[in-house]
């Protein structure tokens, strides 16, 4: 025990010691952090973007596209209103605040006055942001070989933000025989769908309000078969309250999926550690040394224990930075959003986090110990990449499959691969959630921790013979190319 | 009778059907200093290593103090291994407490020894030094230190001398026989004849996977025939006087044009009665030169006399 706590102990503190450990440590909540952020900043980042639209049917559908425009942008606006004066107001002030933006009823002209009731005068561009960021502006030709050099940025239209090229041209026409208008949308951003979908939506609701209004109904009619829709109700047999099954209930599935991805990826970070660590060992020639002192198969389960000890910490510290953020999320989003605060809460599981904590310790000794033993082959890192490859497709199959299988996670198919043991740890962590019968889980976990006693056995003497240079990458090879062996020991 | 340090017995082990150790069997006396010879590819890294149950032997037993080696038995055991290294990202006094630590040797013993050691040792002022920043003869300081920093009862070097500077060469000599003067026992392999010469009291000589000598320095010198090289003022033939003592060459004229010749002791001869044969029949001598035989000599004449090895059947 000595000698497994002190080879443990030594890994340990030579990785804490490094610039990797600290950037890694860093990294995770950094990138959730600029993960989370992303989606705003792209919104508040989108250009001002302008376009024209030539109506050539002369009927007013220009103005039927942009009056959408408005008004989504409109709504748009006034839910972003209503989430920051929930953060910021008490419910008197967010009345008030919505009933000052309320006062223009088709535009934002009431948005400056909402937010100075809120205090937050100057914030008009980040709560009006998304569509609003598209301004329509009077077209400076009316075909589109005249209108392409603005499309092209050859040539640029006067715009109240200075001279612009035009981000799109939508052509509005109507093709003989036919009743319905023909959008022709034109833009050199190919990816960027939201201005040529609003003008989809526009007119599909203009040309059914006005076939409904040909066959004799007024618009409050319209307006009241436009509206009608089913309502859909899903329920789990399994509840005992039969409630409505709701986000809450898909999100423990949606949060075992991507425990079982971030098992994978821990898992094959760390077995990597492991794995650069034990060749700069082996050039440094330091296991023979070692061999003299202690047994190999503590020599193993120090180095696996050690670096376990490192996961540890880094899941210690971001599980500890997580659930801090959850708990403040949860608080902030009880003011906006109680349902959404709720499934937060829901979506934290400490049986899941337990079990993948159980899951992600024995496929980290399995693979590890693999990549400890086939490392022991290696004098270099390019001799562990040829040997490691097969290996690496072998890890990316659960990853696909889970990927294919996220909406039908108990088929038979999963149901299958999950008891193959060095898979089990990924799929059955994905599984939980579905309630999978006790037999599989414990059969699977038996298989599993067999498997794992087996492969520790196995890796100790593969590592026994690699470290001390008796069989190395070469020996593999010949296992499968069935060469005579050569002799490789004084 | 005191327990050897070390004892094997018909230590034996075959990788891929070659036999890297064949029935090896011999002891190291406790307190002795003994040199473990033999050409590279003898096998005395493969014993070693069995020696201290790195490696299991196909047949045979190693006992150190009398018991197999367990853990327990190799605490008593500084060992030295042909490829060395130390961890190049800990200092020098950490990579040393560790070893010590790993030894048994509780943690504020360790660090106390392991300065004083770097002190003594002339590494006072790079004990905080990583060892990749060390030049390499420093590097090497650290790992013997660190194979002796638990006082051992025994100590093995495995080709202790090979890669060191003749500064460090001294230095590890001198060190040898420092712990052998305090009562340990030392076993080191080598191929470099004048150390163990020097050193040794006893050697146990190993040739393709075999022991083919154990015992004496002395003993070991007895199988090489002293020589005796003669200068003589004369092209006279004096083959057939000296051919009493053993077998006659005549070598290529000096220099000076002195005729030598060589004579190869028969068992029993002394120098001193070629000598006196000499002077007895009025030969002129101008050169009279006992040659005192080395453990190079013993080596190669040993080494050349024994067979070579077949590949074990059916492996």
């Amino acid at each position: 025990m000595r000698a497994i706590y002190l080879i443990a102990r030594r890994e340990y503190l030579s990785y804490v010691a490094t610039w990797g450990f600290w950037l890694s440590l860093a990294s995770v909540p950094l990138f959730m952090l600029i993960g989370a952020s992303i989606p705003a900043l792209v919104q508040s980042a989108q250009p001002v973007r302008h376009y024209v639209i030539i109506d050539e049917t002369n009927t007013g559908l220009d103005d039927v596209i942009q009056a959408s425009i408005e008004r989504e942008r409109r709504e748009q606006t006034r839910a972003a209103l209503e989430a920051a004066a929930a953060v910021s107001a008490d419910a008197a002030t967010r009345e008030r605040a919505l009933a000052a933006f309320d006062a223009d009823p088709l535009g934002l002209d009431g948005l400056d006055d909402a937010l100075e009731i809120l205090g937050m005068q100057g914030s008009a561009d980040m709560i009006a942001a998304g569509t609003g960021r598209l301004i329509r502006l009077d077209a400076p030709a009316r075909t589109l070989e005249g209108l392409r050099p603005y499309l092209l940025g050859e040539r640029q239209v006067a715009t109240p933000d200075g001279p612009r090229s035009l981000f799109a041209a939508v052509f509005i026409s109507q093709e003989a025989g036919s009743d319905l208008p023909l959008i022709n949308y034109y833009s050199t951003n190919v990816t960027e769908q939201s201005l040529s979908g609003a003008a989809r939506r526009a007119l599909r609701d203009h040309v059914r309000e006005q076939a409904l209004a040909e066959r004799g109904l007024d618009p409050a009619e319209i307006r009241e078969l436009s509206s009608l829709e089913p309502e859909i109700r899903n329920f789990n047999p399994a509840t005992v309250d039969d409630s409505e099954v709701g986000a809450a209930d898909w999100a423990p599935f949606i949060v075992a999926i991507v425990l079982a991805i971030m098992l994978w990826t821990a898992i094959f970070s760390v077995a990597n550690m492991l794995l650069t660590s034990l060749i700069e060992e082996k050039g440094g020639k330091i296991i023979e040394l070692l061999l003299s002192t202690v047994r190999v198969r503590d020599l193993l389960v120090g180095k696996l224990l050690g670096v376990a000890a490192v996961s540890f910490t880094l899941f210690a510290v971001w599980g500890l930075i997580g659930t801090t953020v959850m708990l403040l999320a949860g608080t902030f989003l009880q003011g906006i959003d109680p349902e959404l605060a709720g499934l937060i809460g829901e979506a934290v599981q400490p049986g899941l986090f337990l079990a993948a904590l159980g899951y992600f310790m024995v496929g980290y000794l399995m693979y590890g110990a693999i990549f400890l033993a086939l490392g022991s082959l290696c004098e270099t890192l390019h001799d562990a990449q040829t040997l490691m490859s097969p290996l690496i497709l072998v890890l990316m199959l659960p990853l696909m499959i889970l990927v294919f299988a996220m909406r039908s996670i108990d088929s038979v198919a999963v149901q299958i691969v999950s008891w193959v043991p060095i898979w089990t740890p990924f799929i059955m962590i994905a599984r939980l959630p579905s309630d999978p019968p006790l037999w599989e889980i414990a059969g699977t976990t038996a298989v599993m921790l067999l498997t794992l006693f087996l492969v520790l056995w196995g890796a100790a003497s593969v590592f026994q013979q690699g470290a001390l240079g008796h069989a190395n990458a070469d020996s593999v090879k010949r296992i499968f190319s069935r060469k005579k062996p050569v002799r490789d020991e004084e | 009778m005191t327990m050897p340090a070390l004892d094997v017995s018909g230590l034996t082990k075959t990788f891929s059907g070659f036999p890297a150790v064949r029935d090896v069997s011999f002891s190291v006396p406790a307190g002795s200093i003994t040199g473990f010879l033999g050409p590279n590819g003898a096998g005395k890294t493969t014993t070693l290593r069995m020696a201290l149950g790195i490696i299991r032997p196909d047949a045979g037993s190693a006992k150190l103090f009398g018991q197999p080696p367990t853990l327990r038995a190799l605490d008593r055991v500084g060992f030295l291994p042909e490829e060395r290294g130390v961890y190049r990202k800990m200092t020098a006094e950490q990579v040393i407490a560790l070893f010590a630590r790993l030894k048994g040797v509780p943690a504020a013993e360790a660090r106390r020894r392991a300065a004083a050691a770097l002190e003594r040792f002339g590494l006072a002022a790079s004990a905080g030094k990583k060892v990749k920043e060390l030049s390499k003869g420093m590097a090497q300081k650290v790992q013997i230190i660190a194979a002796i920093i638990h006082e051992p009862d025994f100590i093995i070097l495995d080709e202790p001398f090979s890669g060191l500077d003749p500064v460090n060469q001294a230095m590890l000599e001198d060190v040898i026989l420092e712990q052998a003067a305090a009562g340990r026992t030392i076993l080191f392999s080598t191929h470099v004849m004048a150390q163990a010469e020097r050193i040794c009291d006893r050697i146990v000589l190993m040739a393709r996977g075999q022991k083919i000598f154990d015992g004496k320095v002395d003993e070991a010198l007895a199988v090489v025939p002293r020589l005796v090289t003669i200068g003589v003022d004369s092209d006279d033939d004096i083959s057939a006087l000296l051919s009493r003592f053993g077998e006659v060459t005549r070598l290529e004229k000096d220099v000076d044009g002195v005729t030598l010749w060589q004579v190869a002791l028969a068992a029993g001869i002394d120098p001193q009665h070629v000598l006196r044969a000499c002077v007895e029949a009025g030969v002129r001598l101008t050169r009279f030169e006992p040659v005192r035989p080395h453990l190079h000599d013993a080596f190669v004449r040993l080494v050349s006399a024994s067979d070579p090895l077949q590949p074990v059947e059916g492996q």
